[in-house]
This record gives C-alpha cells, structure tokens and sequence, in this order.
C-alpha cells in the first residue's frame, strides 16, 4: 500500500534571528540538520539524504555575519565563511596561525564557504582548524540560549570523536571567541597531506608558544589527524615548559611526542608513519623558534 | 520548495526539491549547460559559479540557500566586457584543449582577478586556482595565460569595472 506522504517531505527553515533560531531549537521535537556552508554535509550522501529537518543557519547573521574584533580577543560566527578571517586585515595581523590554516583548507571556493562551525561540527579528526582552535583555546558558545545567555564550552567538551560531539537535543554552535595570543608569540601550524590543495590530512601540528628571559614560558602542542580526539600533547609541553629552549631539549621533545601520541592507522596513512611525521614535525617547529 | 533567485542579472523563480543542489537546477531546470559536473565532491572547480560574488562549488550548494542570491554562470561572464580579453589569453597560451574544465576555470581567474593585489606571482596564481583540476592540457598554459592577464592593468581595472555592474 502507497503511504500518502510524499517520501521526501523535508522541511526547511530559514530562521531571520536568534530568537527564532533558539525557539526552533528548544520547540522541535525531532532531530534538526544544520546547515552551514554545506561542503562536508553534501558530500556524506547517506547523512544528508537521511535529513528531514534542514534549518539554515546562514540565514541567521549572528552565525553568518558576525565578526568582532575585541581588545583581547575575536569572536567569529560559527558559519561565517573562512575566507572572511583570511582576508581580515586584524585577524590576519592576530591570528596569523588561525589565516595560514584557513588558507591550507581545500581551495578559495571550499573557503568561501566552510566555516569553524562546520568544521567542529563535523567532528572530523582531519578537520584542520581543530588543532589550531585548541592551542589558540578557543571558547565555544552554545545555542539554544538558557536565560539569555549561550553555554560556553572547550572544544575537547564539544568534539568527542570521529563524528561524535557533545550537541545532542538540536544544540548547536553559535560563536567563538579566539583569545589573541601575545604579539610576540611563536607560531606553527604544517599539515602534512597527498598534495597541498583539497587534499584531508594525513598528519598536522599546531604550535603555540611563548618565551620570556630565553625560557620557554607557555607552550601548546595539538596534533592533527593522528588521534579519535583533538588533544594537546600535554606531556611533551610539560616537558618544554619553563625550560630553554636547546638543541637537546628539542630533541628529548620530539622522543616524547612519538611516545605521547597514539596515532590510528586508516585509509590515509598508517599509525608509524603518523607517529615519525608528528616527532619530525614538532623538531621542525622548535627548530624554526630556536632560529627566529 | 519554491525559489527565487537571481541568475546572470536575470530574476528567476523555480519549484525545486530544497536539497536539489545548484549545480543540477542550473543545468536541468535553467538549461545553463556551460556549468559542468566533474567530481560532485567540490573537489574538481568544474562547477564553479559566483554565489553572491564570492566562486563557490555549485555541487556543494543546496537550493535551500538560494532564495534571495545572485548567482553567476559562465553564460553571465560571456557578456561582461573583460571577457573576451581572458578567453584570447587562454586561447593564444594553448591553455584548452578538450575544455571541460574551462568553464570553471574561467570562472576562477575572473574571481581571482578580482580578490588579489596585483601583479600576481606564479605562486599566488597557483595557489588561487588551486581548486580547480585539468586533466588533459596540463597547468603550465594556464598559468602562462592568466600571469599574463594578471599584468594587464587594463583586463584588470575592466573586471573591477564589469565586477560592479554585473554581481
């Protein structure tokens, strides 16, 4: 017997608002897809054909627009597209780490479109800015609003796994803020993938860091790719913390990252080689401070 | 759903699927046919368009964005005035051969014009025209063609000019 429902009845909202977009949220008891710049959501055809309820969050300009540079940080919409941080004359003057990485994300038309949202949301291991977002410690804020006010979260509390993430009941990402980091800070970020345009990572280092009196004062490692979870190689930083930076030292570090790290073998690249790669990239990156 | 949008200056109005992407409503229910589909992964620039003046992967880019946009094709370039300048560029360097991906490459060398500082170098060219694939010509007459584009201040100032009357 032929059901009356059409088979593909999806509903699409497009909410004006954040007022609107939270009511959706809080008063849908189903399941909602969010929509973003749409460039992972399209392409997992399974995902995509599964969703009923599209709520498109580029309508909304609290996630699609903003962009506020403060004193002391920036706060970016979620969905606002990557090619706007790269051109930002401040972001890129602050945030060079954030701009370099955003311009190693597949090409200018993946750019124009994908967002950190997007790429926290899809909760892939291989998403690039995550490394980048951890060492920066970027402050995640939440949607719905309870009282007027989002949830702010870390992203190890919001990306929990390949695919997996914290957002259950229609939560979604509305913003995040980016501390700056000191203007003298030590930076790096290098993935490492098949060819340099629209190609997944294989492996990726970010490197945040800080010297005072030729001691290392603050230092943040995040490898990319390698792990289920974006997680600082905490271990390796102690190690560095506090210390001169010297030959040995880099050395005795890049001997640690390959002892800390529990790389995954997949389709891209096998756990030894992500293994060696993250020590040889963490030896580059210390390298490169020692030189500058 | 129903749809309206602005295609190459053009009001449009369709009753589409809201999943349908951009790249199937152009092509099927627009009968624009110079937009082509080569990965549908928004890997290979062959469906390149400007979606509210920015390129993007027309495969990547559901109908249920759409409402409100302006979209540009390569139907659209074909009438700006700095168009002709760029497809001798690309003729006169041999850059096409079977010129599948030429659409989408077009596509991006307008954009890119339009986004960089000038003069541009053979590694910023690269770079912009990363997101799309050749797969017969090769890249070294593309890049000849559009580093020679991007020294002519006067196809440069004309796509700026064409950039303000046609987006």
């Amino acid at each position: 017997m032929k059901s009356n429902q059409p088979l593909n009845s999806e509903k699409v909202f497009r909410p004006a608002n954040l007022d609107e977009l939270d009511a959706l949220a809080a008063q849908t008891a189903e399941g909602v897809t969010y929509v973003a710049g749409a460039t992972d959501l399209l392409v997992q055809e399974e995902r995509w054909k599964s969703a009923r309820i599209l709520v498109d969050l580029t309508a909304v300009k609290a996630l699609h627009a903003t962009l506020e540079v403060r004193e002391n940080g920036v706060l970016i919409g979620a969905a606002v597209p990557l090619s706007r941080l790269i051109r930002h004359p401040l972001i890129r003057e602050r945030l060079p780490i954030l701009v370099e990485t955003c311009r190693q994300i597949g090409s200018v038309q993946i750019q124009n479109r994908a967002s950190l949202g997007g790429n926290i949301a899809n909760a892939s291991p291989a998403g690039d800015t995550l490394p980048v977002l951890s060492v920066l410690e970027a402050e995640l804020r939440i949607g719905p609003r309870q009282n007027g006010e989002f949830e702010k979260l870390s992203l190890d509390q919001v990306m929990l796994g390949p695919g997996q993430t914290s957002l259950n009941g229609n939560r979604y990402i509305a913003q995040i803020f980016i501390p700056f980091p000191p203007r003298d800070a030590f930076w790096y970020f290098r993935k490492v993938g098949q060819r340099q345009a629209l190609a997944i990572s294989k492996v990726s280092l970010a490197v945040l860091g800080k010297k005072k009196e030729e001691k290392i004062e603050e230092i943040r490692i995040c490898p990319g790719s390698v792990t289920p979870q974006i997680v600082r190689a905490q271990k390796t930083e102690s190690l560095l913390r506090g210390q001169p930076l010297t030959e040995e030292r880099i050395e005795k570090a890049r001997a640690a990252i390959e002892c800390e790290v529990s790389p995954i073998t997949d389709i891209r690249s096998t756990t030894e080689y992500r293994r060696r790669i993250t020590g040889e990239l963490l030896r580059e990156a210390l390298y490169l401070w020692l030189r500058n | 759903m129903e749809i309206e949008f602005k295609v190459n200056g053009e009001n449009v109005k369709i009753d589409v699927s809201p999943k349908k992407r951009l790249l199937d409503i152009l092509r099927e229910d627009l009968n624009l046919t110079g937009t082509k589909e080569g990965c549908g992964k928004g890997e290979c620039g062959a469906c390149t368009v400007l979606f509210n003046g920015e390129r993007v992967n027309s495969c990547l880019v559901p109908a249920l964005q759409l409402p409100g946009s302006s979209v540009v094709t390569v139907e659209g370039l074909r009438r700006w005035k700095s168009y002709p300048a760029i497809e001798r560029a690309y003729v006169e360097h041999g850059a096409v051969q079977c010129g599948f991906c030429m659409t989408g490459f077009a596509m991006s060398t307008v954009a890119l014009l339009k986004e960089q500082t000038f003069p541009l170098s053979r590694e910023e060219i690269k770079w912009g025209l990363g997101g799309n694939l050749c797969r017969c010509t090769g890249y070294s007459k593309i890049l000849d063609a559009v580093e020679e584009i991007s020294h002519r201040d006067d196809i440069l100032e004309q796509v700026h000019e064409d950039w303000q009357h046609e987006i």
